[in-house]
């Protein structure tokens, strides 16, 4: 059931996440801080995911990053709420069952409120710290942003292009490549040295130029259907786009007929990925 | 996460697993930062993470679109069976001088974990939740 905090009531909206892994199983006979502790020598501290509105409820079996994974709890204060779990101090954080634990409780708290995600690592000594320093003098700014995000969701387009299609094409229409990629068929590595990295700095050059008129192309048009659009640091060298969108959620099958749209005018020289519903990452900005 | 069909059609297939350069990508560089927020309580938790990105060379980077024009040949010149040899013994060969920032990265997280790739994928369904109105 909800954590002791948070008085059931009708009205409140349930977080599930997901259930702990099974190996976690075993370390259920471990008693679980409560995270009380104001010892100078304590040994577990609060990991924060988020923040949330105070009517949210969690499920009774959330859990979250540490080995074995923390029980993820809310603490309350005023009109919001902070996602926390127990770990301890002395482990380093960061496998990557750390990072999707993180990830999955966020996205999957945006798929039903909205919520403020917090970069991965971020950790105070005890709850009580948890309101006292980041909800209690932040209350009205986090609220506020709250209320803005009620119905809203982050999503991540991206567009890999077809290294193959697109390749052919600049071979086309850029004839330096053309005449580099003669220059070095057939010929041992060591020789073509140079006209390699020429040839490469050309494709890349190309490629470069590609990705930076699709992403302005397919950001406008989402633009006219989304709250805010994000152009994202390409994570990949044939990225032909990487996008967030803040969706109104009950548009999101417009946003799905606009990248539906480019689908089809791109054919198989783009391939294009939606994911989602995220956490809000990319449209929380924090104080200078 | 929903897979769009470069073909379209609506034809929306669901799944919600993510990789591990996406979380990467994601969780450890956006997001709100604690340390504005909150400087007292804050504990500093040695994080794995913090290194792990690999900064690719430009020169390697040509070297890997050159590499991509060869493989394109070799597959234009219709030996059937060897363009696919071909790119894996490329690919495997070039692989320690020449990898992406973000899969470098995973690598380095499964290197220091000894996780095996992709291990993310679920095998649960996505909870469903039910939402009430306030």
């Amino acid at each position: 059931m909800p954590p002791s905090r948070g008085k059931s009531e009708t009205g409140r909206r349930t977080v599930k996440g997901r259930s702990a892994p099974r190996e976690s199983e075993k370390a259920a006979s471990t008693p679980a801080p409560s995270g009380q502790d104001t010892s100078a020598e304590a040994t577990t501290a609060s990991y924060i995911y988020g923040i949330v509105p105070a009517d949210v409820e969690l499920a009774s079996d959330v859990h979250g990053v540490g080995d074995p994974p923390g029980k993820v709890e809310l603490v309350r204060h005023g009109e919001i709420a902070a996602l926390i779990s127990d770990v301890p101090v002395e482990h380093p954080l960061g496998r990557p069952q750390d990072l999707f634990a993180h990830q999955r409780l966020l996205d999957d708290t945006a798929a039903e409120v909205p919520v403020l995600p917090l970069r991965f690592g971020a950790v105070v000594k005890t709850p009580q710290a948890v309101v006292d320093e980041l909800l209690t003098p932040h209350h009205e700014e986090f609220l506020a942003v709250l209320r803005d995000l009620e119905g809203r969701a982050q999503f991540v387009v991206r567009g890999r292009y077809n290294e193959e299609k697109v390749i052919g094409e600049i071979l086309a229409e850029n004839a330096e490549a053309a005449r580099l990629r003669e220059q070095i068929r057939g010929l041992p590595e060591e020789a073509t040295w140079d006209a390699r990295i020429r040839l490469g700095e050309v494709i890349g050059q190309a490629v470069e130029a590609s990705r930076e008129t699709d992403t302005q192309t397919l950001a406008r048009a989402l633009a006219s259907v989304c709250v805010a659009v994000a152009v994202r640091e390409p994570s990949h060298e044939w990225d032909a786009a990487h996008l967030a969108l803040l969706v109104e959620t009950d548009r999101r099958a417009d946003v799905e007929a606009v990248l539906d749209e480019f689908g089809h005018q791109w054919g198989d020289r783009v391939t294009l990925r939606l994911s989602g519903p995220l956490a809000p990452y990319d449209f929380v900005g924090s104080p200078e | 996460m929903t897979i769009v069909q470069p073909s379209g059609g609506g034809q929306a297939g669901r799944s919600s697993g993510s990789g591990l350069a996406d979380v990467i990508d994601t969780i450890l560089d956006k997001g709100l930062v604690i340390d504005a927020y909150v400087r007292v309580s804050l504990v500093g938790i040695e994080l794995l993470t913090i290194d792990v990105r690999v900064v690719v060379a430009s020169v390697d980077t040509y070297l890997r679109f050159a590499e991509a024009v060869n493989r394109l040949d070799l597959s234009q010149t219709g030996q059937k069976g060897l363009p696919d040899l071909m790119q894996d013994i490329t690919q495997g060969g070039s692989k320690s001088k020449t990898k992406g920032a973000l899969e470098g990265a995973g690598e380095k997280l499964r290197d220091l974990i000894g996780e095996p790739e992709e291990e993310e994928e679920e095998e649960e369904p996505a909870p469903r939740r039910k939402r009430r109105e306030r």
